[in-house]
C-alpha cells in the first residue's frame, strides 16, 4: 500500500510544555490507523497541527509524498483532509442538508440547486453507506447519526484522509457497530483513516495498524495482529509501578458518603450515570479513573448538590439527602474542587481575597451580625495567612484571581475548600495544568485532609495521580463501574482494561 | 495592579470628557461662537451663584437616583432599563398619597416616600419575576413598562387627578413638601437622601455578606450557582430595590422639586441613569460625581445659551459622547492586545508560579 | 368602525415597525442583538426628513435615512465587532447619542420654535389595476411605495435565508461563528454586512416616520418602536414572515388605538395608547421563550490564535 501521509519529526512546542516531540506517523492509503494514547499524550495537539489549527514548531508533513505547508483548516480541507472533530461542527437548528453544503465555494449561482446538490450527497451516501435523513433539522437526530453527516461533509468536500477524533465516545454500541460498518465501506473505496480512541476493544477490532503516543512522543507504531489488549496497555501506560510517595489506608472509617443505585441520564453513555454504588469512607481517599467523559462531571455535580439524579440515593454522614442544592451540601460540609475552576470555582473579576471568604462571609470571624458588616481587616489577615499557608504566588492578595497563574488558582480554591475542615471532599481534575511543584502540593493537602478524618472522592484523567494518591480505585466507563481495586500495589494492567472497557 | 486599574477606570472617562469637550469646541466654533466664552458662562451658570450650585443640586438629584438604580441592578447582571418608569410609579404613588389621602405633613412626607419606594419596586418585580420564571428578555419587558408607566401618568393629569383645565395633577400641599436646607437656596433634603441611599448602596454592595453575594452573581452566575448562592433570588432582589430606589427618586422630586405631575415629567431620567452607572463603572458613588457632573452640563447650559448664545443641544451632545466615547474607551482598554501593551509599558510582571 | 379604513391604518403604521424589525432580524441572524435601533431610528427619521425638506423628494429622503442609519451603525458594529464591546451596553449608547445628535441637528437647522417644520410627504402609488380589486384592491395596491418596498423585503428576506448560498452561510454565524469559520466563511466580514444592513433598514424606518407616515420631525417621533421591533423578532420566532405577522399585530393594535380614541371620548386616550405596549408584553410573555433565535445570539466572536 503506497503512503498517503507522512509527517516528520513533529514537535509543537507552548512556551516552554512540549505537547509534541519529535512524532513521526506514517499512513497508508486504505488503511485504519489508530492513535493511541491516554489524555495528555499529544493526539489532540497532533491532528491539530495536521488540520491547520496549529503550526508545528518544527517538522515537515507530506501528502502523497509531496511536502505541504498547512495553514488553515481550509487549506487542509482542499488538500483533501476532513476532520470529524469530537465535538461535531453542526449547526444544529440547521437540516442535514444545510450543514453539508454549508460554505461550499464550488458551486456556481446564487440560488442552491437543491435537486442537483441532493442528488450528489444521496449518491455518495449511498456509496459509502452512511444513512441520513437529509431533511431533518440536527437537533433532532441521534448522535450516531450527526457522525454520519460529519462523515458525508468531509467527503463532500473530497476528503481522502478522514481523521476521527474519539468518534465512539458518544455512541450506543449499536451506533458503534454501523460506523464501524461505515469505516469498512470507506476503506474498500481506498478512503484512509486516523482513529483515536482510547478503547481498546474497538481499536483492536477496527485497525490495521496503531501507533501509541505517550507524553507527546511516539511509543511505537505496530501492527494490529501483532498485539492483543493488555500489550497496548503496557504501551498506553507504560508505566512499572513506582511506589508512591504516601501510606495507603486499608481500613477506612464509616461511609461519609455512599451512594445506591443512582442513574442520571441513564441511557447516555458519555454524559450518564447507570446504575452507580459506591461509598466513601473518612479517612480515605477514593480515586476514580476513567478517561474524561464517561459520567464523572455528572457523579461529581450529583454529590455536589449541583445536579439532581434521576434515581438512586446518596447519603452523606448516614442520612439520605433529599433535597440537591449546592448551599445544602457546603451546609453538611462538603467541599468541592470544581473540574473547571474559572467556569465554576472562581469569581475571576474578584480579588483572590474574596475568593478566599466566598462562601464564609456570613460567619462571626469575617462580619458582625451574621452578614452586616464585613470585617474587611480580619478577611485580609486570612488571606494573607492564606496565602502564606498555601503558598499562594501573587503580588497581593488584592489582586484579581483570573490574573493567577492556573497554579495559584488552584491554590486558592483548595485554600478555601480545606480550610473549613470538610467531612467529604470532591476533587475533581485538581492538578490539571498545574506543574510538578504545585501537584505535589495539591497531594500533600489532600492526603492530610485524609489524615484528619475527611473523606476524599478524587476524579481525575491523570492516571498517576489516581495511582499515587489513591486508597481505593474504581473505574467507570461508559457511566457505569467496572470495578473496584485496591490502592496498594494496584493490577495496574486490569485497571487499564477496565478503564478501556473490557 | 489595583493602583493601575483604578487608573484607567478614571483615565478613560476623564480623557472622554476631555475629548466630548474639544469636539463640543469645535461644533461651537463651527456655528460661529467662542468655545472659551462658552465654557465660561458654562461654569457661571453652573458654579457661579450659591443660586446656580443650588440649582445644579437640584438637577443632580434625580439623576442620581435613577443612576444608582442602573448601577445595582447591573451588579447583579440584571438589565433593569424601566428606571424610568419604576421613576415615574414612585411619583405616581406619591401624588396619589399626598394629594387625596387628605393627610398632611412631615408625616405625610414620610408616607410617601414609603410608597414612592415600595410603587418602584413593585414595578421593578415585574420584570423580575418574568425573568426568572419564563426567562423573558427584561429589557423588553421593563422599556415597554416605561411606556405604560409614563402613558398612565399622562392618564392622571388629563383627567383622574387633573386640577382645573391646565393638565396637571394637584400640587403636593406645602406641608408635606421636602424641605429647603438653607432659606432662599433651592435645594431641599431631597439631596440629603439622594446621598445617604447612595452611600447605603455602597456600603450594602461593598461591606455586607448579602452584597459581597450579589456582586458576585453578577461577574460570574455559574460559579456563585456552584459556591451555594441563590442566583434566582439575587436576580429578583436586585429588581425589586433598583425599582425601590428609582421610586423613592420619583418621590423626591415630586416632594422637592416638581409638586405636580405635568407633561415632560421625568423625561430621559431612566436612559441617563443607564448611561451614568456604565461611565462611573458601577461604582455607587462615582455614579453620584458622574451625575452631578452632568447636572452641571445641563444647569449650565441654559446660561451659555443665553449669555453665549450657543444652543443647549451642544451641551446633549457632548453627553451623548461622553458616553459613547466612555464605554468605547473602556471595551478598548480590556482588548488583550492593548493589555499586553500596557502590561509592557508599565514594565509590569506576572506573578512567578 | 370601517374596517377598511382600519386595515389601512393597520398597513400604514405595521410599516416603520416592519422595516425595523427585518433590521434587527438581519442583525441578530449573524449573531448581534442590537437595541440601539430607537436611536437609529432617530437618526434615520432626522436626515430622511432634512434631505426631504431641502430637496422636496420624500424618495431622496428615504435614501439620506439609509445613508444615516448605517453611518450609525458603524459606530455600533466597530465597538462590538472590533472592540468586543458588550452589545447590551452599545446599544444603549447609541440610544442616548443617535438621538442626541438628531435633536441637535434639527434645532441648528430650523431653530427652536413651537410649529414644526413640513416637508413633504411622500404620495400614495396606486398599481394600476390591481388597485381595482374591489376590498383588496385599496388596502394592499394603493400604499404609499414603501408599504410595497416593506413588503417585498419579507419576501426577498425570506428567500435569501432560505434559498440562497449566501443566506445559509449568513444564518451560521449567527448559530455557530466556529464552525462557520472553519467551513470557510469569513465570519468577522459577515458580520458588519449585517450592520450595514441593519442600518440601512433602521434609517429607512426612521425616514418612514418623517417622511411617510406624518411630515415632521419631533423629538419623540420613534415613540419606543425599535422595542417593539426587537419584540417583533423574538415574537416572529426570527423568520421573516413570523416579523411580519407580528408587526401587523402590533400595527393593529396602533392603529386600534388611534380609532378608539376619537370613538370613544369618554374614556381617557392614554389607556388606549397603552394598548400596543401591552400587547406586546403579553405576546412576549406568552411566546417568548428565552431558548430560541440563532444560537450565537449576543455573544462577542473572537477569533482564535494560530
Amino acid at each position: 500500500m503506497e503512503e498517503i501521509l507522512r509527517m516528520e519529526h513533529i514537535t509543537k512546542q507552548f512556551g516552554s510544555v512540549y505537547a509534541n516531540r519529535d512524532i513521526n506517523l506514517e499512513v497508508r492509503r486504505g488503511e485504519v490507523h489508530t492513535l493511541l494514547g491516554e489524555n495528555g499524550a499529544g493526539k489532540s495537539t497532533l491532528m491539530n497541527v495536521l488540520f491547520g489549527l496549529y503550526q508545528p514548531t518544527s517538522g515537515k508533513i507530506y501528502l502523497n509524498g509531496v511536502p505541504v505547508k498547512i495553514t488553515s483548516p481550509a487549506e487542509a480541507v482542499k488538500k483533501g483532509i476532513g476532520m470529524v472533530h469530537q465535538h461535531f461542527m453542526l449547526v444544529e437548528a440547521m437540516t442535514v442538508f444545510e450543514n453539508i453544503i454549508l460554505g461550499d465555494q464550488r458551486t456556481k449561482g446564487i440560488f442552491i440547486d437543491k435537486d442537483a446538490r441532493r442528488k450528489e450527497i444521496l449518491e455518495l451516501a449511498d456509496r459509502y453507506g452512511l444513512e441520513v435523513e437529509l431533511d431533518k433539522p440536527i437537533t433532532d437526530i441521534a448522535v450516531g447519526a450527526q457522525q454520519r453527516v460529519e462523515i458525508l461533509k468531509a467527503l463532500y468536500r473530497g476528503a481522502e484522509l478522514l481523521v476521527l477524533d474519539e468518534p465512539t465516545a458518544a455512541l450506543t454500541d449499536i451506533e458503534v457497530e454501523g460506523l464501524f460498518a461505515i469505516i469498512e465501506k470507506l476503506k474498500s473505496e481506498n478512503k484512509s483513516i486516523i482513529f483515536i480512541s482510547h478503547k481498546m476493544r474497538e481499536v483492536l477490532k477496527i485497525s490495521d495498524r496503531i501507533t501509541v503516543l505517550r507524553a507527546g512522543q511516539t511509543v511505537c507504531t505496530v501492527a494490529c495482529s501483532d498485539t492483543d489488549g493488555a500489550g497496548l496497555a503496557n504501551l498506553m501506560m507504560g508505566r512499572e509501578l513506582t511506589p508512591s510517595h504516601y501510606e495507603k489506608i486499608e481500613h477506612p472509617g464509616d461511609p461519609v458518603m455512599a451512594l445506591t443505585n443512582l442513574s442520571y441520564q441513564k441511557t447516555f453513555k458519555h454524559s450518564g450515570l447507570n446504575d452507580v454504588t459506591m461509598q466513601v469512607g473518612r479517612g480515605e481517599i477514593v480515586g476514580i479513573a476513567g478517561v474524561d467523559g464517561n459520567g464523572q462531571s455528572q457523579l461529581a455535580q450529583i454529590v455536589t448538590g449541583v445536579l439532581t439524579p434521576d434515581e438512586g440515593e446518596v447519603d452523606l454522614k448516614g442520612s439520605k439527602i433529599a433535597r440537591f442544592t449546592p448551599n445544602g451540601f457546603i451546609l453538611e460540609n462538603v467541599s468541592h474542587i470544581p473540574e473547571d475552576r474559572n467556569k465554576m470555582g472562581l469569581i475571576g473579576n474578584m480579588s483572590v481575597q474574596d475568593n478566599l471568604v466566598l462562601k464564609s462571609t456570613e460567619q462571626p470571624q469575617f462580619s458582625d451580625g451574621h452578614g452586616f458588616h464585613l470585617k474587611k481587616k480580619a478577611i485580609h489577615s486570612y488571606a494573607l495567612a492564606m496565602q502564606e499557608k498555601y503558598d499562594i504566588r501573587c503580588e497581593s492578595v488584592e489582586q484579581e484571581a483570573r490574573n493567577l497563574s492556573g497554579g495559584n488558582q488552584q491554590k486558592v480554591i483548595l485554600a478555601r475548600e480545606l480550610e473549613g475542615k470538610p467531612d467529604l471532599l470532591v476533587a475533581v481534575h485538581p492538578t490539571r495544568g498545574l506543574d510538578i511543584g504545585a501537584t505535589r502540593y495539591v497531594h500533600d493537602a489532600m492526603i492530610e485532609a485524609r489524615g484528619r478524618g475527611c473523606g476524599v472522592l478524587l476524579i481525575s484523567a491523570d492516571f498517576d495521580e489516581v495511582l499515587e494518591i489513591s486508597d481505593r480505585i474504581i473505574v467507570m466507563f461508559e457511566g457505569q463501574i467496572m470495578g473496584v481495586y485496591s490502592g496498594k500495589n494496584p493490577p495496574i494492567q486490569e485497571i487499564s482494561l477496565a478503564m478501556a472497557g473490557k | 495592579m489595583k493602583i493601575k486599574k483604578n487608573l484607567m477606570s478614571v483615565l478613560v472617562p476623564l480623557a472622554s470628557v476631555l475629548l466630548a469637550f474639544v469636539i463640543g469646541a469645535i461644533i461651537i466654533s463651527a456655528l460661529g461662537g467662542s468655545p472659551t466664552q462658552a465654557v465660561a458662562y458654562l461654569f457661571q451658570g453652573a458654579f457661579g451663584t450659591p443660586n446656580n450650585l443650588a440649582s445644579t443640586l437640584v438637577k443632580a438629584t434625580p439623576l442620581i437616583f435613577t443612576g444608582l438604580c442602573a448601577c445595582f441592578a447591573y451588579r447583579c447582571g440584571v438589565f433593569n432599563l424601566g428606571g424610568e418608569g419604576q421613576f415615574i410609579m414612585g411619583s405616581i404613588a406619591t401624588c396619589w398619597v399626598s394629594t387625596t389621602w387628605g393627610i398632611e405633613g412631615a408625616g405625610a412626607t414620610v408616607l410617601c416616600l414609603l410608597f414612592g419606594a415600595l410603587a418602584g419596586g413593585i414595578w421593578g418585580a415585574i420584570p423580575g419575576i418574568l425573568k426568572i420564571t419564563r426567562g423573558l428578555n427584561e429589557m423588553i419587558v421593563s422599556i415597554m413598562l416605561n411606556y405604560v408607566a409614563t402613558l398612565f401618568m399622562g392618564l392622571l393629569y388629563t383627567s383622574l387627578l387633573r386640577e382645573g383645565n391646565v393638565p396637571q395633577t394637584a400640587a403636593v400641599p406645602d406641608a408635606t413638601q421636602l424641605q429647603r436646607i438653607v432659606p432662599g437656596l433651592r435645594v431641599t433634603w431631597g439631596i440629603v437622601i439622594a446621598l445617604a441611599v447612595a452611600a447605603v448602596v455602597q456600603y450594602f454592595l461593598f461591606s455586607t455578606s448579602k452584597g459581597f453575594q450579589l456582586r458576585a452573581v453578577g461577574l460570574n452566575m455559574t460559579a456563585s450557582r456552584f459556591n451555594g448562592f441563590d442566583v434566582k433570588k439575587y436576580i429578583l432582589f436586585s429588581f425589586v430595590i433598583s425599582g425601590a430606589i428609582a421610586g423613592l427618586g420619583g418621590s423626591v422630586e415630586l416632594l422637592g422639586t416638581q409638586y405636580r405631575l405635568i407633561s415632560g415629567y421625568a423625561v430621559g431620567y431612566g436612559f441617563d441613569g443607564v448611561a451614568m452607572a456604565l461611565i462611573a463603572q458601577l461604582n455607587p458613588l462615582a455614579t453620584v460625581v458622574v451625575a452631578y457632573f452632568f447636572a452641571v452640563l445641563r444647569t449650565g447650559a441654559n446660561t451659555m445659551q443665553a449669555g453665549a448664545g450657543v444652543p443647549t443641544s451642544v451641551i446633549d451632545i457632548i453627553q451623548a459622547l461622553v458616553i459613547v466615547l466612555a464605554v468605547a474607551g473602556f471595551a478598548l482598554v480590556k482588548l488583550p492586545q492593548i493589555r499586553q501593551w500596557l502590561t509592557n509599558r508599565t514594565g509590569n510582571k506576572k506573578e512567578g508560579k | 368602525m370601517d374596517i377598511g379604513e382600519l386595515i389601512l391604518s393597520t398597513v400604514r403604521m405595521a410599516t416603520p415597525i416592519l422595516l425595523v424589525a427585518l433590521a434587527e432580524l438581519y442583525s441578530e441572524r449573524a449573531g448581534l442583538v442590537n437595541i440601539g435601533l430607537d436611536g437609529i431610528m432617530s437618526f434615520g427619521a432626522l436626515s430622511g426628513f432634512m434631505v426631504c425638506f431641502i430637496t422636496g423628494s420624500p424618495i431622496l429622503g428615504i435614501v439620506a435615512g439609509a445613508c444615516g442609519g448605517i453611518l450609525v451603525n458603524m459606530i455600533y458594529a466597530y465597538c462590538t465587532i472590533s472592540l468586543c464591546a458588550e452589545q447590551i451596553v452599545y446599544g444603549m449608547a447609541i440610544n442616548i447619542f443617535a438621538p442626541a445628535v438628531a435633536s441637535f441637528i434639527y434645532r441648528i437647522y430650523f431653530g427652536v420654535s413651537s410649529t414644526l417644520a413640513q416637508g413633504t410627504l411622500m404620495k400614495t402609488a396606486a398599481v394600476p389595476v390591481l388597485k381595482d380589486i374591489p376590498f383588496l384592491g385599496k388596502l394592499l395596491f394603493d400604499q404609499t411605495p414603501m408599504v410595497y418596498f416593506a413588503y417585498l423585503m419579507v419576501i426577498f428576506t425570506a428567500v435569501f435565508f432560505n434559498k440562497t448560498k449566501k443566506g445559509l452561510n449568513y444564518k451560521a454565524v449567527g448559530e455557530y461563528p466556529k464552525a462557520a469559520e472553519t467551513l470557510g466563511i469569513n465570519v468577522v466580514r459577515q458580520k458588519y454586512v449585517a450592520c450595514i444592513i441593519c442600518g440601512a433598514l433602521a434609517g429607512i424606518g426612521g425616514a418612514y416616520l418623517t417622511t411617510c407616515y406624518v411630515n415632521t420631525y419631533s423629538d419623540g417621533v420613534v415613540a419606543g418602536r425599535g422595542f417593539i421591533a426587537l419584540s417583533a423578532v423574538i415574537f416572529g420566532r426570527w423568520s421573516s414572515g413570523g416579523v411580519l405577522l407580528a408587526c401587523l399585530l402590533f400595527g393593529f393594535c396602533d392603529a386600534l388605538q388611534l380609532r378608539l380614541q376619537i370613538l370613544s371620548t369618554s374614556t381617557p386616550y392614554q389607556l388606549f395608547q397603552m394598548i400596543p405596549y401591552v400587547c406586546t408584553l403579553v405576546a412576549l410573555a406568552m411566546f417568548g421563550i428565552k431558548k430560541a433565535g440563532p444560537k450565537a445570539n449576543g455573544k462577542p466572536y473572537l477569533r482564535e490564535e494560530r
